[in-house]
Formats: C-alpha cells, sequence, structure tokens
C-alpha cells in the first residue's frame, strides 16, 4: 500500500469511528429523552396538579406542593441572586477591569460554577439549618442562591465588556456621571445578553437536587412558608423514584417531565434571543 | 449629589463583587470547622480506614474516596474516546446544515438535570446489567456507565469548541498540500487546541467527580471495596447524598463534613487545574 | 517653536503650555503645546498619524480622566479659568464642551431619547421644553426632516449618516459652547461626508469648532483655521487659506505636499 494510500485508508477508519461514535452518543440520549417523554406523559393528568402529596396507594396523590414549593424556592433564589450578580457582574466590566482583584473574583466564580453542588448544600447545613434548628425553604434558598451568583455574575461581566467603549465615552462627553453611563447607557445595550444569562441561570438552578437534600429538604403537603421545610420537584423527584411504590414513580415521572421542559423551555428561549441578537 | 451616587453606586458592586471571594473562603473554613471532631477522632486513618460503621462510631472514608475515583475513572474512560468522536463529528465531519441543529442537540442535553439520568440509569439500565452480570445491577460499573452519559454532552460540547478555535487557514493551508480529514485533524487541529481539549477533559473530570443525583441512584451507597466493580459501592458523592439526614451524632456529621471537606479540595483542586494550565485561553468554566 | 498666526478673533478656549503623558509612557505625548482657539470659528488639526491631533482633542473635554494615571501639564484655559485643575467639575465642563466621534455612538433608545439624553440629565423634565428643544436641535442637525415622523424610533435603524447627524443633535442640544470634532467623517461615505461638513460650517454661527481630520482636503475646505501637528508638537498655525498655499514652516510645507504622510 502507498503512503497515499495508507492516509486514506486510516482516513475512512477514523471517520466512521467518529461518526459511530457520535451515533452512540445520540443514541443513548435520544433513549433516555424517549423514556422520558413516554413515561412523563402517560403520567400526567389532572390529579398532578390538583393534589398535594399523598402516602402511596392514595388516590388523591399529586404534585401541587412540589411544583409549588418549586416555584417559590427558584423564585426567592432568583429575586436575590440575580440583581446581586448583575451589580457584581458591573463591579468586574466596569470598575475592575483587569485589575488583579477584578481577575481574581473572575477565576473563583468560573471554578464556583463547577464545583459540587452537594457541597454547597453541606455548607448550608452547617450555617443555616443547625443554628435554625430544623430544615426550611430558606436555607434551600440560600443555597440555590449561592449557586446562582457567580453563574449571572460572569455572564453580566461578558456581556457588559461587549458594550463598544465608544458608546460609554460618548455619555461621558455629554456630563453624564459614571453611574448613569452604567445605567441608562450600558446596561441597555447589554439588555438582551444579560437576560438569557438570567434564564440559563434559572434552568441551570431548577434542576439541582443535592443543595436541597438537606437543606429544604422535603414535605408531602403544600406550604409557603420558607421558613419551613419545604417541597421541590427535584427532591420529591428522587424520594418518589427511589420508592418501591409504582403509584409513587409514575408521579416522579411526570415530575421529571415537567422540570425537563421547563429547563428546555428556558435554554430554547435563551438561544432564540441570542440568535435575534445577532441578527440585528 | 451625583458625586455620593457615584460613590454609593460603586462601592456597592465592588462590595458584593468581593463578597464572592468572601463566600468562597468561608465555605472552606465552616466546612473545616465541622471536620475538626473528626479529624481529631481518626487523624490521617480517616482517608485509609475502610470501615465505615456509624453505629460503631468509625469512620473510614476509603471506600468512598475509592469509589469517587473508581466511577469517575471508568466514566471517563468510557465518555472521552465519544466525547471526542462526537466533537470530531460536529466539528469536521458533519454537513453544514446538520452542525447547528446537532450541536444545539447536544448542548441542550447537557442542560438536562442530572437526577433525570440518575432515574433513567435506574428503571432502564440497572436490569440490563442485572441480565448481564447478574447480581442486583446496582454498582459501580452501574455508576461508571450512567456518570459516562451524563458528562458526555458537556465533554463533546467543550471539546468542539476547543477544536474550533482552530484558524480557517491553518486548516485550509493543510488541506492544500494534500491532507485528508484526519491528517488535519491529526497534525493542526489537535496540537493547536490540544490546551483547550485537555482542559476540557479535566473540567469534565472536575465535574464528574463532584456529581450526586446521577450515581446515588444507582450505586448502592455500601461502604465496601470490591474486586468485583458490579457489586454495590458508594462515593463521596452518594454517602452525603444517603447519610446526611440520617446522622445522629456529633462526630457521624463531623465525619460527614470532612468527607464534603476532602470533595471540595479534591474538584476545586481539578478544576483549578483545568483552568490554569490549560484553559487559559477560554473563560469558560 | 511654534509659529502660530495672530488671531483677531475673540479666544473661546486658549492652550498654554501643555503637556501630556500617557499612564505608564516614559515620554509626554504632547509636548510644549501653546494655541489659541479662536470664538465661533472652526479650527482644523491636521498631522500624520501619531501626531498627537487626537490626544490634545480629547484634553480640552479632560476624556483622559476616564483612563488612570494620565497626566496633564501646563493650562487650557476656559472661560477665565484652567481646566485641567484638579478641582475642576467635570460634569459641567463636558456640558460647554461637547464631542462627537469617530464612528456614530446612536445610544440604544429612540432618536428621541437619544436627542433628548443630555437634556434630561441636567434634569430638564418638562415634556414640552424638551420636546421643543429636541426638536430644535434635530433641525439645526439638518435631520429634523427625516426623523420627525418617527421619533419613538430605534435610533440603531438609522443609516450611518444619519446617526452621525443625530450625535450631533444629542450633543447641541445642551447648548454648548465648543464643539470637539474627532474624525467624525472617516467612516461614512462621500455623500454622508458632505452632509456633515456643510452642517459643521452652519453650526460655528453658534459654536466654536475644533475638528481633527486626517484628510487635508476636509481641512481646506471646512475650516477657519488651520493647526498642523507633528510628533507631539504643534508645528504652525494659521489660517487656513494662507496655511495651505504658502505655509510659514518647511515641515509644513512638506506635509501638505505629500512628502510624508
Amino acid at each position: 500500500m502507498t503512503a497515499i494510500e495508507k492516509r486514506m485508508l486510516t482516513n475512512k477508519i477514523v471517520m466512521i469511528l467518529s461518526t459511530l461514535s457520535a451515533f452512540i452518543g445520540i443514541a443513548f440520549l435520544l433513549w433516555i429523552l424517549s423514556i422520558l417523554i413516554i413515561n412523563g406523559v402517560s403520567a400526567i393528568n389532572w390529579e398532578i396538579f390538583a393534589f398535594e402529596g399523598a402516602p402511596p396507594g392514595y388516590e388523591e396523590s399529586g404534585l401541587k406542593h412540589a411544583l409549588i414549593g418549586q416555584l417559590i424556592i427558584i423564585s426567592t433564589a432568583t429575586a436575590i441572586g440575580v440583581p446581586l450578580g448583575i451589580l457584581g457582574g458591573t463591579y468586574l466590566s466596569e470598575y475592575g477591569q483587569q485589575s488583579k482583584l477584578a481577575n481574581i473574583i473572575r477565576d473563583i466564580s468560573d471554578i464556583m460554577m463547577s464545583a459540587p453542588s452537594i457541597v454547597i448544600g453541606s455548607f448550608v447545613y452547617a450555617v443555616v439549618v443547625i443554628p435554625m434548628g430544623h430544615f426550611s425553604g430558606w436555607a434551600g434558598v440560600i443555597a440555590l442562591t449561592i449557586i446562582m451568583i457567580p453563574i449571572i455574575l460572569r455572564t453580566t461581566d461578558d456581556m457588559l465588556q461587549l458594550v463598544p467603549s465608544t458608546l460609554r465615552e460618548a455619555a461621558f462627553a455629554l456630563g453624564a456621571p459614571k453611574y448613569k453611563v452604567i445605567i441608562n447607557i450600558v446596561y441597555r445595550g447589554a439588555k438582551v445578553g444579560i437576560l438569557t444569562g438570567i434564564l440559563l441561570g434559572i434552568a441551570r438552578v431548577a434542576g439541582e437536587t443535592a443543595p436541597l437534600l438537606f437543606t429544604s429538604f422535603n414535605d408531602n403537603f403544600l406550604s409557603t412558608d420558607l421558613n419551613e421545610p419545604m417541597a421541590s420537584l427535584t427532591v420529591t423527584m428522587y424520594n418518589y423514584a427511589t420508592s418501591p411504590y409504582e403509584d409513587w414513580q409514575s408521579i416522579g415521572w411526570a415530575a421529571a417531565f415537567i422540570l425537563s421542559m421547563f429547563i428546555l423551555g428556558l435554554n430554547i428561549i435563551g438561544r432564540l434571543l441570542i440568535m435575534t441578537r445577532k441578527g440585528k | 449629589m451625583s458625586n455620593i451616587i457615584d460613590k454609593v453606586f460603586e462601592h456597592s458592586t465592588r462590595i458584593i463583587a468581593f463578597s464572592v471571594l468572601l463566600i468562597v473562603a468561608w465555605i472552606f473554613t465552616v466546612l473545616f470547622q465541622n471536620s475538626l471532631d473528626s479529624m481529631q477522632a481518626f487523624g490521617f486513618d480517616f482517608i485509609t480506614d475502610t470501615k465505615w460503621a456509624p453505629n460503631l462510631e468509625k469512620f473510614g472514608a476509603l471506600p468512598a474516596i475509592m469509589g469517587s475515583v473508581i466511577s469517575t475513572f471508568l466514566a471517563m474512560v468510557l465518555a472521552v474516546p465519544v466525547a471526542i468522536g462526537v466533537a470530531i463529528f460536529l466539528s469536521e465531519i458533519a454537513p453544514e446544515k446538520l452542525k447547528s441543529p446537532i450541536g444545539v442537540s447536544i448542548e441542550l442535553l447537557a442542560a438536562i438535570p442530572s437526577v433525570i439520568y440518575g432515574m433513567w440509569g435506574l428503571f432502564y439500565f440497572v436490569p440490563i446489567i442485572r441480565d448481564i452480570f447478574g447480581g442486583l445491577g446496582i454498582g459501580m460499573l452501574t455508576a461508571g456507565i450512567v456518570l459516562a452519559i451524563m458528562i458526555l454532552p458537556f465533554m463533546a460540547a467543550v471539546t468542539r469548541d476547543a477544536m474550533d478555535t482552530t484558524p480557517d487557514i491553518l486548516k485550509e493551508s493543510a488541506y492544500a498540500l494534500g491532507g485528508t480529514k484526519w491528517d488535519v485533524i491529526k497534525d493542526i487541529i489537535i496540537p493547536y487546541a490540544k490546551a483547550g481539549i485537555i482542559g476540557s477533559m479535566i473540567l469534565a473530570l472536575g465535574r464528574a467527580i463532584g456529581e450526586t443525583m446521577a450515581v446515588t441512584f444507582v450505586m448502592g451507597n455500601v461502604h465496601k471495596i470490591s474486586l468485583d466493580i458490579t457489586a454495590p459501592a458508594t462515593s463521596i458523592p452518594v454517602t452525603l447524598a444517603n447519610e446526611f439526614t440520617e446522622a445522629d451524632t456529633e462526630l457521624y456529621f463531623s465525619s460527614l463534613f470532612e468527607l464534603s471537606f476532602i470533595l471540595l479540595l479534591i474538584s476545586f483542586t481539578i478544576i483549578s487545574i483545568a483552568k490554569f494550565y490549560f484553559l487559559r485561553k477560554t473563560r469558560r468554566a | 517653536m511654534a509659529t502660530i498666526v495672530n488671531i483677531p478673533h475673540e479666544k473661546a478656549l486658549e492652550v498654554k503650555d501643555f503637556q501630556f503623558t500617557y499612564n505608564g509612557a516614559a515620554e509626554p505625548s504632547l509636548k510644549e503645546i501653546s494655541m489659541p482657539i479662536a470664538k465661533n470659528s472652526i479650527t482644523a488639526l491636521i498631522g500624520p498619524s501619531g501626531c498627537g491631533k487626537t490626544t490634545l482633542l480629547r484634553s480640552f473635554n479632560r476624556m483622559h480622566d476616564l483612563y488612570p494615571g494620565n497626566r496633564y501639564e501646563g493650562l487650557i484655559e476656559f472661560k477665565g479659568r484652567n481646566i485641567l485643575e484638579p478641582k475642576e467639575d467635570l460634569i459641567q465642563l463636558r456640558t460647554c464642551i461637547g464631542m462627537i466621534f469617530q464612528k456614530p455612538t446612536a445610544f440604544p433608545m429612540s432618536i428621541y431619547d437619544n436627542v433628548a439624553y443630555g437634556l434630561r440629565l441636567q434634569g430638564i423634565k418638562n415634556r414640552s421644553e424638551l420636546n421643543d428643544r429636541v426638536e430644535k436641535a434635530l433641525q439645526d442637525a439638518a435631520i429634523w426632516k427625516e426623523v420627525s415622523s418617527r421619533l419613538k424610533h430605534d435610533a440603531n435603524g438609522l443609516s450611518g449618516g444619519q446617526q452621525q447627524r443625530l450625535c450631533i443633535a444629542r450633543a447641541i442640544a445642551v447648548e454648548p459652547e465648543v464643539l470637539l470634532f474627532d474624525e467624525p467623517t472617516s467612516a461614512l461615505d462621500p455623500i454622508s461626508t458632505q452632509g456633515i461638513e456643510k452642517l459643521v460650517i452652519e453650526l460655528k454661527e453658534k459654536v466654536s469648532i475644533i475638528i481633527v481630520t486626517h484628510n487635508m482636503q476636509q481641512a481646506a475646505r471646512v475650516s477657519d483655521y488651520t493647526g498642523f501637528m507633528y510628533l507631539g508638537e504643534l508645528v504652525e498655525l494659521g489660517i487656513t487659506e494662507e496655511l495651505f498655499v504658502t505655509p510659514k514652516e518647511r515641515l509644513t510645507e512638506e506635509y501638505i505636499t505629500g512628502k510624508f504622510g
């Protein structure tokens, strides 16, 4: 075989292997998606939304408590995490810029974004649950907020840096003080990017289970009191799916389906926003 | 007036940004403090003892640590080749029209919460392992495979990103000399993107080792090191997830905190290595 | 020492022994510049790349202060005071000395809001006063007819030339005394350039103008006085026709006749 023929053969082999692995990867993922949809859709009925949790075997059993609990926890974490993240990102982009402190904050935030979320759960257990004496929705909120802030902070930092400096200079040239330049001009210019960052941050945090396991813990009943343990979709999924009861498992799949659709929805909206921005 | 508002605004943003560092330092401190009881009771043996017996108040973390290491190693062995294959496919093979939809699908799959991978593993993969190997079907092997599938989308996406940074003109120069696709990948793309590719792998490793929900469903939480990789085992996150709510003594809690602290140190180190040695150019972590 | 023609005009600004050093630089970028800026006239600054003309322009409204570490020495006199003093109120200064940039910098808001921005900064809230001043500014910038029916539309929908005129309207809405133009037409096509040049000439009745340009013909068309700079120094300042026809310095002559770029 000539050298060229050998190279072409190697090339063919590698191409086939790569395409094969792509298909293997995609096949597994399609498998997971399909069972999610099949099991999820078949388990969804009006009862899921009408009833709170109940012991296995009960007819009137649903996810209302978990859905509302999840909503409360996520929206509270968002309400705290987003403003803090945006302001922190503002510091990095507009004041700290490339200073040593700013870069250290960026690096640590990046690392935090990949750090194990269960460790954060244990931290919150120590500083919130133990002093309070019991699990609570607030503990769950704090855990999720800690996870969310670095994400929002970094995307805000990136998006603000994309705003051209001449835009800022033009506002300064009109005699605007710095905070107005930031709020009126820079935020507006980065509006879409920041919003996308927020959506993706929410999507990421909505899927977390581990940090809630021993902070907000769980509750089978509907409660809106953040001072008490609170149900969440993710922990409920975990409990129900690992139980030996079929009806609970079925409800678990319904929860999985609802959660995935919510998260995928946020991701897709985020991507659409990016695309419309690029199209301008 | 605006001067005051300016100063207040600037200082608020600075304080908030700085508090990120404070929180991280606080996390390390709290975990360390809460591990002290266990550290004083067991010393270095904590990491080497294999006996984890809550009712005897003896806590040896080796099974959990080994479990984390082995399951992650297994996951990497399975996921890395496939991820590279997918990345090559996305970056060089797929026709332009398919690149975007498939690429986006992979990224969306990376967004699926890990708890769902765990559920799938429990209901659909465990029976298969049971059929092939016998036993419970729950154990290190199953956990390794589920973990591999879970980090696959992330790994493939970041590896593809790393490969995409190769400038087109570099690739074109190689093609112009008569190179095949594999030549270009082997001689141009991989050397150019080497740092990014390795860094992405290590980053995925850092994430995998801290992964809880994908493996909690299928590992079993048995504190035993066994030569049989299909036997039930445990890892640090699995132990924490299962036992934090069951712990009843100070020492038990302290041992769990020490496990958590060890996990934090390990993953922080791995992710930092990925970030500072390999991913200097990109900033996506 | 620069050759400076006598300016019969009243002066809007006077630069005396001005020196400017960028942060961390070993040498000053502007060396001992002294020149008058005539009132209600157009003074052009020309010279090869890197001669310091934009650096000088950005000193007049202290734009350099946005980036830490830069150093001013000497005097720039404006309305009886030295505006290089640290205690100078920069926000006030910039409402009297406005700037137009090389690339159009329309803010991400409606056309109306763009022009009203400077006015709102000054605290003007009265709707009808804003309306009047926005309309006047847009008229003075020769763009009122084109945008009067779409004031609420996003400013980014305008063409490059229109955006630049919008930026001019925005700057003159606050009725500054001096306007600084930093190569305002370098990013525009020839027809838009013509429109801007015509506008600049009209504006000098109300405002004193300093324009930096790398295009000598533009300087010759538009300005009353021209200053030629080289390597951070002012070589010659003269009445435009005289400078271009009979320059007093050999360096000026060489630049004008294209002996160097």
